[in-house]
């Protein structure tokens, strides 16, 4: 069997939790507040946090040197995101992660001299374009129309589910520039500063005290070089950057489960042995074995990735284990916690801090964003097995 | 799909097993050793000896071909995708077993020679042995269920001491457990025998084994269980995708329907799982490592999975699958019977949590 991590890959791990130990508690701290209360939108010390390791050389350690990365493979990166959500600190979300790579594979050299370098120094956060209220899993259906008109195209519609628009230095749009009828044929991307005049952001907050957003574009005004990839072939780029983002998906259940565990030891389950601790170690060990098999499908994509293929399938079957491995864990924790269970979040009594509560109220999209779950099982289906569509 | 964790040399053998097995077994075949007198065919294990898969991974001062772990994980692969039944699996994880645990060379070589051999190791410690005098142990518990006990020439008992302080290792044959020995059917094809050890006095090859090192070496024995199951998964996947493609309903392959794509999306998930914690678990079970967690998941994760696929397979072939005349039924009643060959679930999953998550063995998290 082929070797996966060498010493190399080991330490590039101990540098880096080296670096991490040695960063500003405060900073570090407040980033963890803010990122467990809500993950997908870095905000003040988020940014910080995220300009912080990319001044210090550590965002895009897989990129090419070329556009300032540590020309390391994927397996390191996999190894900062493991480690980076094992501390329950962001690792530059799908900015980082998503758009740049996709940037590198289809963007002009024009695109890439712009966006790179400030993508991998932490300074810009895109926000993602796509759902609108009449296209969700029909994504090739969207409405939002971009007309050319001179040197630019005048784009009108509406997205819908936007998380992090409203705190996004550059919207990643998709649009309408050929007929409706050619579907996703017909469909090209577009990067816009979040500010463009004729962009309205309205939020949307979830139960789990998340914010999305829906965003407006009226006679939104966007020059022709900003399209990525050729007029309506956006296709290709999307469908990139969501293989990308399926496989952004990495060590949170294991901190989900650790939650559980850190209750379970304070409750004196975690090593007893009576009728109630020895239930809690059999769903817990099982938890512990999909933990494990959750890192192998997340360190797959990482070898796929450092081979030079794109994972696809194998981005979904990820995508899947991962949402639903979460979703499991607070809820069946819970069931191991019972009645104390009912505190939310919030209040000091709640146990495990109340994250295995505010994760199960936060759980629906971890099932349907960046693609549902079903949508995923399709995609494993054709692609990975050949079946007809 | 082909498994990324394979080395050339890795894949050429998997590929040369495969088609050794390929060559001859099918479902008919399978189903006329399970309805023989012996169950497996003398000619066919003269074959597998000669190949030199009983002593792949063996040492070569025992007359082994120095081979790894995961070498060995690839013949038991191969078995269990071909759903065949023989003394091979048992003969290979007394091998393992013994050759991690050393200082039992001349079984071993017995075994490289083209020996047959049975090990007792009650999955959930039933049975223990108590000190008896002059270094003899008196074995106490209940009846246990051992795979291929009377074809095998050597038998090997690594049992707990009373008390969990340490483990013996008895060198027996079945000749002199012939008293306490009864065929009983089996589930699956394999053949089993219920072994009544109680009261037995044995004057052990090994003692004073430290619990790890004996938790070590069934760990790497039952990777090579895991590996079969994780075989018996691709045979399984592999099939029911063909049939999907194959049968056609309401005037198109079910294969076109969203429910049976979802089946089989879910079946590609279960042996992903199997399949990675496995090769992980033979890639990282060197000899002296001394590490039994993600084994441990391995073993756990190739059961459940394997069950979960056949049950889904099932399903899928509808009434077509059911009978013995289609080669999934064996698969359908190995994955059960090789799940609960580890024991019960409820422990297993409790020692991973020991491992796991209390001792935060093997982990870089």
């Amino acid at each position: 069997m082929k070797t996966v991590l060498g010493d190399e890959q080991l330490a590039f791990l101990a540098e880096l939790r080296s670096y991490l130990d040695g960063l500003d508690p405060e900073l570090v701290a407040a980033t963890r507040a803010e990122n467990i209360d809500d993950p997908m939108q870095p905000r003040e010390h988020g940014r910080r946090f995220l300009r912080t390791l990319g001044a210090d050389g550590w965002l895009g350690v897989s990129w090419p040197r070329e556009y300032g990365g540590q020309g390391r493979t994927a397996i390191e990166s996999w190894l900062l995101a493991e480690e980076l959500y094992s501390r329950r600190l962001p690792n530059g979300l799908l900015t980082l992660n998503a758009i740049g790579p996709t940037l590198m594979l289809v963007g002009t050299d024009a695109q890439k001299a712009e966006y790179l370098p400030r993508i991998r120094a932490g300074e810009l956060e895109f926000a993602i374009g796509y759902s609108e209220p009449d296209a969700g899993s029909d994504l090739a259906s969207l409405r939002t129309r971009a007309v050319r008109d001179g040197d630019d195209y005048v784009v009108n519609g509406q997205k819908i589910w936007t998380t992090g628009a409203s705190v996004a230095t550059h919207f990643w749009l998709a649009v309408r520039t050929g007929p409706q009828e050619a579907r996703h044929k017909g469909v090209s991307i577009f990067i816009t500063p979040m500010d463009t005049p004729g962009i309205t952001i309205t939020p949307i907050i979830t139960q789990g005290g998340e914010r999305t957003n829906a965003v407006f574009l009226d006679n939104v005004r966007i020059p022709a070089s900003s399209m990525v990839g050729a007029e309506n072939e956006g296709w290709k780029a999307l469908v990139t950057a969501l293989n990308f983002e399926r496989m952004f998906y990495h060590n949170e259940p294991r901190w989900e489960l650790r939650q559980l565990t850190d209750w379970a030891a304070e409750a004196g389950l975690l090593d007893g042995d009576t009728p109630e601790a020895h239930a809690l170690q059999a769903t817990v060990g099982e938890h512990a074995v999909d933990v494990e098999i959750c890192r192998l499908f997340a360190l797959r994509g990482a070898r796929l990735l450092a081979e030079g293929r794109v994972p696809h399938f194998e981005a979904s079957v990820n995508k899947v284990w991962w949402g639903e491995l979460r979703q499991r864990i607070c809820s069946t924790g819970l069931d191991l916690i019972g009645e104390d269970g009912t505190i939310a979040t919030g209040s000091p009594y709640a146990p495990a801090h109340g994250h295995l509560e505010h994760g199960l109220r936060s759980s629906p999209v971890w099932r349907f964003g960046g693609g549902t779950n079903e949508i995923q099982l399709d995609i494993i289906a054709t692609q990975g097995l050949g079946m007809p569509r | 799909m082909i498994d990324i964790d394979l080395t050339d040399d890795e894949a050429l053998l998997a590929k040369t097993v495969r088609s050794w097995f390929a060559d001859f077994v099918d479902n008919s075949y399978l189903n006329a050793q399970r309805d023989s007198a012996d169950g497996y065919e003398a000619a066919r294990w003269e074959q597998m000896c000669a190949l030199g898969w009983t002593g792949i991974n063996l040492p070569g001062r025992v007359g082994g071909a120095d081979g790894t772990l995961a070498e060995a994980g690839l013949v038991a692969r191969e078995y269990g995708r071909a759903a065949f039944a023989s003394p091979l699996l048992a003969t290979m994880r007394t091998a393992t077993a013994l050759d991690t645990l050393g200082g039992c060379d001349p079984v071993l070589s017995r075994i490289a020679a083209g020996g047959r051999a049975a090990l007792v190791a009650p999955a959930d410690r039933t049975v223990h042995a108590a000190p008896a005098g002059d270094g003899t142990y008196r074995l106490a518990g209940p009846p246990t269920v051992v795979e291929w006990l009377t074809q095998a020439a050597d038998v090997a008992l690594l049992l707990p001491v009373a008390g969990g302080e340490t483990w013996i290792c008895a060198l027996t044959s079945p000749g002199e457990l012939a008293d306490r020995t009864v065929a009983v059917p089996s589930v699956d094809n394999e053949r089993v025998f219920r072994l009544d050890l109680d009261g037995l006095r044995v004057t052990p090859a090994l003692d004073g084994i430290a619990p790890r090192a004996a938790a070590y070496a069934l760990a790497r024995a039952n990777l090579l269980r895991a590996s079969a199951m994780v075989g018996g998964c691709e045979a399984v996947l592999e099939m029911s995708t063909r049939y999907a493609m194959e049968r056609v309903q309401f005037g198109q392959p079910i294969g076109a329907f969203q429910a049976v794509r979802h089946h089989l999306g879910r079946m590609v998930i279960a042996l992903d799982a199997a399949r990675l914690t496995c090769n992980e678990a033979l890639t990282r079970a060197d000899r002296d490592v001394d590490e039994t967690a993600i084994a441990a998941v391995a073993l756990f994760a190739a059961g459940r999975s394997y069950v979960e696929i056949v049950l889904t397979a099932a399903q899928i072939h509808g009434g077509v699958g059911t009978t013995t005349e289609h080669v999934l039924h064996h698969h359908y009643l190995r994955a059960k019977a090789m799940q609960l060959r580890a024991g019960k679930r409820a422990n297993r999953l409790r020692e991973i949590h020991q491992a796991l998550v209390v001792r935060r063995e093997g982990s870089l998290w």
